[in-house]
């Protein structure tokens, strides 16, 4: 599930120079961070569904109309799938087929919602985003570093698997395969190593450039006219919803 | 294991988040000075090595495959503070990244990801080692094996107990019902169990044998001290008190299932019955609603208590041996 999305570093470039060009991209990550955070949980409260089609509708046309890549949303979307599918069809089944279908559109909204956050921001402008958002330093800082070295790390890991392979390697066969498990553990336990052994020059390197814990940001942006009207767009939305969802229940 | 939004209900997802941003900042504030200077980049490349060492899938069998968890591998490696804050940044980054999750379930998922699994990893394993390694045949394999199953058993627990309890408190608008959500998690992941086992086993010994400077956690440090201040700081404590935490952290969605429907009686009974230890085995039988949540929980209280005893009959082996 995790493999599919990445095949990594220059993918992940790719999303980032095309986000840095849409307009969704450029607004300001706070922003961006807070109104759809807003929106996803306004989703997650509602139990109708005609407001939960609302919500999907609006997850649907903003996805759409932020421009992100449709190719990578969708198959973004589709990794999520079987754990969304499971859940609504166990509902479906013993719950009946509204509470099934409402699951369903529940979940799918706010995994739109989130994917197209995800997808149509800068990475490094999403976690400075969360900093901002006064989210502790030292979370942010090992968020950033773990990002950075987990690119190139898994690119490491994509090259022994190349070689794991031009050496015979299949895969395994099964949990009682005491070849292959042997194989699979020296794999991960040489990722481990290999990070671990990275850490020091990773350590020197930053020193050398006068690390401090609490990262400085390299893009300041303010909140323009754009970004408070993306939020309060948002925000009512979320607000509507809530109230229609609680106007209900009393 | 990743929930998505919208799958639990709003209480759960809220109770779930206000425990985790608890043992994280508590992970947080003992790991702080820890992670001050060097220990910073290290934890980093150590979470994106979990990370990556998560996308090693291993054949279940059947053309099924399944992929580690890494919570007790994580663990048992630095020690579980650091853990879960680094378990913590490797889920942020697949919920924000990746989708792989979402945000109002992130405390679900941290709790059970980042804190259950490598805090019942790190405390089983040290609870068991020193069995394992007393009776000569089995050896340090053994309690590591047996710390990454019950890692993956018991996160995958508390995740079908999520479930079970949403769809309990929604009459069935979130969530999955307990005789589906139970055998379903736990059938699947006891098995998943087994292959993480079998490679964290394997990816120890490697790892000891080719560079045992990865591993930050040493044993053997509080030989100097005596008395009162050696046994407080013994692991077996330690192990204890994890593994009395992560049921601990069970018990306020135990209760909301519970006062489903009943009064607050019932209630006080099962919360005295709680904080004595024993009856947790017996109580779910009388005020469960079905069967697999009574059998669930009935497993997991006996568990608990196995350990707790576990721990209390080490610790006055070892106070017997120091007098």
């Amino acid at each position: 599930m995790i493999v599919a999305h990445i095949s990594v570093g220059r993918s992940i470039q790719r999303l980032d120079e095309h986000a840095s060009q849409i307009w969704f991209g450029r607004l300001d990550p706070r922003a961006k961070l807070l109104g759809v955070l807003a929106f996803v949980v306004a989703t997650a409260l509602l139990t109708r569904t005609t407001l939960l089609l609302a919500s999907l509708a609006i997850a649907i046309v903003f996805a759409a109309s932020s421009r992100v890549p449709v190719g990578h949303l969708s198959r973004a979307y589709l990794a999520a799938l079987p754990f969304v599918l499971v859940a609504s069809a166990s509902v479906f089944v013993f719950g009946g087929a509204e509470k099934g279908l409402n699951m369903w559109m529940r979940v799918s909204a706010c995994t739109l919602a989130l994917l197209t956050l995800a997808t149509g921001t800068e990475t490094f402008n999403l976690f400075s985003g969360l900093r901002r958002l006064k989210v502790p330093a030292l979370l942010t800082t090992l968020l950033m570093l773990t990002y950075r070295y987990l690119l190139l790390i898994s690119d490491e890991y994509e090259r022994m698997k190349t070689a794991r392979k031009a050496r015979g390697f299949a895969g395994g066969r099964n949990l009682l395969d005491r070849n292959g498990m042997r194989v699979l553990s020296y794999t991960a336990g040489m990722v481990l190593i290999r990070s671990s052994a990275r850490a020091e020059h990773v350590y020197e390197g930053l020193k050398a450039r006068g690390f401090r814990e609490d990262m400085s940001m390299w893009k300041r942006s303010t909140i323009a006219l754009a970004d408070a009207s993306f939020m309060a767009v948002f925000f009512a939305a979320s607000v509507v919803l809530l109230a229609l969802q609680i106007e209900v229940v009393i | 294991m990743h929930i998505p939004d919208g799958l639990m209900d709003p209480i759960v997802a809220a109770i779930g988040l206000v425990e985790f941003l608890f043992v994280v900042g508590a992970a947080l504030v003992v790991s702080r000075r820890a992670l001050r200077d060097k220990e910073l980049p290290r934890t980093a490349l150590l979470s994106a090595g979990i990370f990556v060492a998560q996308m090693v899938n291993f054949p279940v069998g059947g053309g099924t495959t399944g992929h580690l968890i890494g919570g007790a591998l994580f663990a048992i490696m630095v020690g579980p503070a650091m853990a879960i804050v680094g378990m913590t940044v490797v889920l942020l980054i697949q919920a924000l990244m990746f989708g792989d999750g979402g945000i109002t379930a992130f405390g679900l998922n941290g709790l059970n990801m980042a804190v259950i699994a490598p805090l019942t990893g790190w405390g089983v394993f040290n609870l068991v080692k020193p069995i394992a390694v007393r009776s000569k045949r089995l050896g340090e394999g053994m309690a590591v094996a047996v710390a990454s199953w019950a890692s993956v058993f018991v996160a995958a627990a508390a995740c079908a107990a999520e479930l079970a309890v949403s769809y309990a408190i929604s009459s069935g608008a979130y969530g999955i019902a307990a005789t589906v959500s139970v055998p379903a998690m736990l059938g699947y992941h006891a098995i998943i169990g087994i292959g993480e086992a079998i490679i964290t086993v394997g990816v120890i010994a490697y790892v000891h044998q080719v560079s045992p400077e990865t591993f930050l956690h040493r044993a053997g440090t509080n030989t100097s001290r005596s008395g009162t201040a050696r046994i407080l700081s013994s692991k077996t404590i330690h192990a204890t008190i994890a593994v009395l935490v992560v049921f601990a952290l069970a018990l306020p969605f135990y209760f909301l299932y519970a006062s489903d429907g009943k009064d607050g009686l019932e209630q006080t009974v099962a919360g005295t019955g709680v904080s004595e230890g024993e009856p947790i085995a017996k109580s779910p039988f009388s005020y469960g609603e079905s069967y697999f949540a009574a059998l669930f929980a009935g497993i997991m209280g006996f568990l608990a208590v196995a350990l707790a005893t576990l721990g209390i009959l080490k610790l006055i082996d070892s106070r017997k041996m120091s007098g």
